[in-house]
C-alpha cells in the first residue's frame, strides 16, 4: 500500500493494510524488535521510571509558562545572531521558509528528518518554488524517491523490502543496484554526501529547544542532522512551540528517556545542540540562522482538551505498541502522524472533525499510555474526541441511533431485562459455538469479529437465584 | 505574517484560559554550577578508573574502540596503526593548541600525510573551500574531547576556532584524544557541566555547537538491518592518555 488516499473510507485503507502481506510481516518484525529493545533498556535503567515522572512534569512546568520560556528563547537567539519567525498555520511557515530560501538563492535545501516540515508539507512547497528538497534521513529519503510518506515516526521506511529500495536507487541512478542493506546504505552516502557540500539551505526540525541559551537541540543517528546544520550556507529550524524546555539541566533528564523509549538506546549517536549562526574564528557553520516558530493548531490546545498531547517528544513507542498501529502501520492512518498520539495530533492540527474515523481506531487498552515516556493518558483524550465527535453530530447516524437507543435502555432496568429475553429468542438462528458469527446488517462488525451471544441465563437472573439459595 | 506581538499575545490569552492545573516545577538547577562542576571533578580525581572502565564498556557496546596509552606521543602509534590497517594516510585535525600538542611531524614520520587545521579565523572564502575539499577528502579526523560520558559511552565536543565541526563528521575514522580532566560519569554530572559552560548568559565554551557522539553513524531503516557510516564516520576510536593532555 503506497499513499494514503482520504477519499476511500478509514476501514477500507485499514482492510487494505492487513491484506498486505510483506506490510504485515514487516510491522510485526519491527514493532516486536522496537518493544524488545525498549524494555531491555528501561529494565537496565532503574532511575527511568523516576526519572519519566520528572519529564512528564518538566513538560506541565513549561506549558504553564509557555509565554516566559519562549520570550526568553527567543531572545537568546538573537542574542547570537539568529532570527526568529512566528507562523500561525502552516501556510505561513511554509512562506516563511520559501521566503528565506529566495533570498539566499538556494537551488537546493538539504533536509534531516523532521515531522514538523511533514506536517506543514513543507517539500510540494519547496519543488513548486524552484529549490530542490533533498531528504537525508536514509528512511526519508527511501520515502522521498518513492514519493510517499512516513510510516513510522523514527522509522519512515519500515514497510518497504530491500528488493524495493534496490529498484528504487537503481531508478535514481539509473543502473542496477544489488538488493543488500549495507551496499543501498554505502550508495546514498555516496549520493548524499555531494548534496551536503553543494546546498545552499539546510532545513532541520528541533527535538528540543532550550530558552536559557538560545540553543536549538538535534537528535540523529546517521549524522545528518550535523550534517545540515554545518555545510549549508542557510539553516532554518522548524520547531513546534511546545518543544521548548527551561534549561540545559532540564535537557540532560529528556536525553536520558528519549532515546531509550524510541529504539532503546542509551542515548542516539549524535545529539547536537546548536547555538546560532557560526561564531567568530569556526571554520564553518551557516552565516544565517533562522528559528521558525510554529502554532498549527497547538497554542488553541494550550487551554483544551489535548493539551496533554502537547507533552510528546515524538519518539515512536505508542505506535509500536498499539495493536491497531500493530496491523495496520502507519499509512492507512491517513496523515502526518500516525498512531494513536497521531490521532490526537491529527485533531489538534486539522480539528475533530478529521478524526471521527481514527478516534474509533483504538481498543483503548492503555498500552500507549504505558508505553509514553512522558506517561501521556492517550486513551482519556481518545475518548474526549469520541464524545466531541458525537457532540458535534459528526459520526455516522447509525452510530448514534444505536448509541442512544441503547444507552435508553440501560437507564430502564425492567426494558433492559426484557430486551435480553427476546434477544435470547432471536438471536437462535445466528448463535453457532455460543458467539453469533455473523448478522444481518451488522457485517461490517462480524466480518472480522465475533458478537458474543446473550447468555442462557443473564447474570441478574442468577444474582437473584443466589440470593434465594444463600442463607443469610 | 503573524508579528511576535501577536503570537505572544495568543499564547497569553490560552494560557489565561487554564485553570486547576496541577503543580509543576522543572528540573533543578545547579545554584553555582562553578562549585559542582569542581566537586565532581574532586570526586572523579579519585574515582575515575572506575568511570573510565564504565566509558570503555559503553563505547565498546555502541560499536567504538577504545585505546588507553601513558603519554600523547605514544598516541602516535597507535594511530598510525589504524590508518595502516585501513590503508588510510590522509588525517585532519585539529590545531594543535587545541589537541593538546602538534603530533604532526610524528605522524609525517609514521608515513602519513597530516593537515592541521587553522587555529582561527580564515578570511578568505577560497581557503575556506580549499579546507572544506581537503577534510572531505580526508579518511581520518583526529580531534580532542572535551567530556566523556562513562554512563552512555559518549564523547562530547564543543566546536570553535581550530576545532572544526567536520573533522569529526567527514573522514570515515573519527579518532578522539581525551584524558582524565574530561571524564564525567552521568549525564546528568555533564548537565552541570553544560550549565557552568552557558552560565550567566556566556556564550557556549567555545564555537555555536556542542556535538554529544556515541559510537559510529548508525541506521537500521533498510529492513532494520544495521549499518554503520550513514552519514557520519563509520568508526570511532576513544583514545585515554593517562598523562594530562589539556590544561
Amino acid at each position: 500500500m503506497s499513499q494514503a488516499d482520504l477519499s476511500i473510507p478509514f476501514r477500507r485503507r485499514a482492510g487494505r493494510a492487513m491484506e498486505d502481506a510483506f506490510l504485515q510481516e514487516a510491522l510485526t518484525i519491527a514493532t516486536t524488535k522496537f518493544i524488545g529493545l525498549r524494555r531491555e533498556a528501561f529494565d537496565a535503567f532503574p532511575e527511568g521510571e523516576g526519572l519519566r515522572d520528572r519529564a512528564r512534569e518538566i513538560k506541565e512546568a513549561t506549558l504553564q509558562h509557555l509565554d516566559r520560556y519562549l520570550e526568553q528563547l527567543i531572545g537568546n537567539v538573537e542574542r547570537f545572531g539568529g532570527r526568529v519567525h512566528f507562523a500561525t498555520t502552516a501556510a505561513e511557515a511554509r512562506a516563511v521558509i520559501l521566503e528565506i530560501g529566495r533570498r539566499a538563492g538556494a537551488r537546493m535545501a538539504v533536509k534531516s528528518k523532521s515531522m514538523a516540515t511533514e506536517e506543514i508539507h513543507l517539500n510540494e512547497a519547496l519543488e513548486e518554488a524552484g529549490i530542490v528538497p533533498v531528504e537525508t534521513d536514509l528512511g526519508e529519503y527511501i520515502i522521498q524517491l518513492a514519493h510517499e510518506r512516513p510510516s513510522h515516526i523514527i522509522a519512515p521506511a519500515i514497510h518497504k523490502t530491500k528488493g524495493q529500495i534496490a529498484d528504487l536507487f537503481g531508478k535514481e541512478l539509473k543502473r542496477t543496484v544489488p538488493a543488500d542493506p549495507e551496499a543501498l546504505t554505502q550508495l546514498a552516502r555516496g549520493e548524499l554526501r555531494e548534496k551536503f557540500l553543494q546546498a545552499d539551505l539546510g532545513i532541520t526540525g528541533a527535538n528540543f529547544a532550550v530558552a536559557d541559551t538560545g540553543t536549538v537541540v538535534l537528535v540523529t543517528n546517521e549524522g545528518n542532522g550535523r550534517m545540515v546544520t554545518s555545510l549549508p550556507r542557510v539553516h532554518v529550524a522548524v520547531m513546534g512551540v511546545e518543544k521548548v524546555v527551561p534549561s540545559m539541566s532540564d535537557l540532560m533528564v529528556f536525553l536520558a528517556i528519549l532515546a531509550k523509549s524510541a529504539t532503546g538506546q542509551k542515548l542516539s549517536v549524535y545529539t547536537t545542540l546548536v547555538q546560532g549562526p557560526r561564531r567568530a574564528g569556526e571554520l564553518e557553520g551557516p552565516e544565517e540562522f533562522h528559528l521558525v516558530l510554529l502554532d498549527n493548531g497547538r497554542v488553541d490546545q494550550l487551554a483544551g482538551p489535548l493539551r496533554e498531547a502537547l507533552y510528546c517528544l515524538r519518539c515512536g513507542a505508542c505506535l509500536n505498541v498499539c495493536p491497531v498501529y500493530r496491523q495496520i502501520g502507519g499509512h492507512a492512518y491517513g496523515h502526518t502522524y500516525p498512531g494513536p498520539i497521531g490521532i490526537l495530533l491529527t485533531a489538534m492540527l486539522n480539528g475533530p472533525a478529521s478524526v471521527k474515523e481514527l478516534a474509533h481506531a483504538s481498543s483503548l487498552c492503555g498500552a500507549c499510555a504505558d508505553a509514553c515516556p512522558v506517561r501521556i493518558d492517550i486513551p482519556r483524550m481518545l475518548i474526549e474526541l469520541r464524545r466531541q465527535v458525537d457532540e458535534k453530530r459528526i459520526a455516522p447516524w447509525i452510530e448514534r441511533v444505536v448509541f442512544e437507543s441503547f444507552g435508553w435502555l440501560l437507564a430502564r432496568p425492567l426494558l433492559y431485562g426484557l430486551a435480553g429475553r427476546i434477544a435470547r429468542v432471536l438471536q437462535r438462528p445466528f448463535v453457532r459455538d455460543g458467539a453469533i458469527r455473523s448478522l444481518p446488517l451488522f457485517g461490517d462488525w462480524t466480518r472480522t469479529r465475533d458478537l458474543p451471544a446473550v447468555a442462557s441465563r443473564t447474570f441478574r437472573e442468577r444474582w437473584n437465584e443466589l440470593e434465594r439459595e444463600t442463607p443469610r | 505574517m503573524t508579528t511576535r506581538a501577536e503570537f505572544m499575545a495568543r499564547i497569553r490569552a490560552e494560557l489565561g484560559k487554564t485553570r486547576g492545573l496541577p503543580p509543576a516545577t522543572p528540573a533543578r538547577r545547579p545554584a553555582r554550577p562553578r562549585v559542582e562542576a569542581e566537586a565532581i571533578r574532586a570526586e572523579l580525581a579519585e574515582r575515575w578508573p572506575e568511570a573510565l572502565e564504565r566509558f570503555r564498556h559503553e563505547l565498546e557496546k555502541v560499536g567504538g574502540v577504545f585505546y588507553r596509552v601513558a603519554t600523547l606521543a605514544e598516541v602516535v602509534p597507535v594511530v598510525a596503526g589504524i590508518a595502516r590497517e585501513r590503508a588510510a594516510r590522509r588525517l585532519v585535525s585539529w590545531h594543535a593548541a587545541e589537541l593538546g600538542g602538534d603530533l604532526g611531524p610524528a605522524l609525517t614520520a609514521q608515513g602519513l600525510e597530516p593537515v592541521a587545521m587553522p587555529p582561527g579565523e580564515v578570511a578568505s572564502a577560497a581557503e575556506r573551500q580549499r579546507l572544506r575539499e581537503l577534510v572531505a577528502a580526508a579518511e581520518l579526523g583526529l580531534t580532542g574531547v572535551d567530556l566523556a560520558i562513562a554512563e552512555t559511552g559518549t564523547l562530547v565536543l564543543s566546536s570553535g576556532a581550530g576545532r572544526p565541526r567536520s573533522t569529526s563528521l567527514l573522514p570515515p575514522y573519527h579518532i578522539a584524544l581525551f584524558d582524565r580532566t574530561a571524564l564525567v560519569e552521568s549525564l546528568a554530572q555533564a548537565g552541570v557541566f553544560l550549565e557552568l559552560w552557558h552560565a550567566d548568559g556566556a556564550p557556549g565554551p567555545r564555537g555555536a555547537v556542542i556535538s554529544f557522539i556515541t559510537g559510529p553513524s548508525r541506521t537500521a531503516d533498510i529492513e532494520l538491518t544495521l549499518t554503520r557510516g550513514v552519514h557520519g564516520p563509520k568508526e570511532v576510536h576513544a583514545i585515554f592518555v593517562e598523562a594530562p593532555i589539556r590544561g
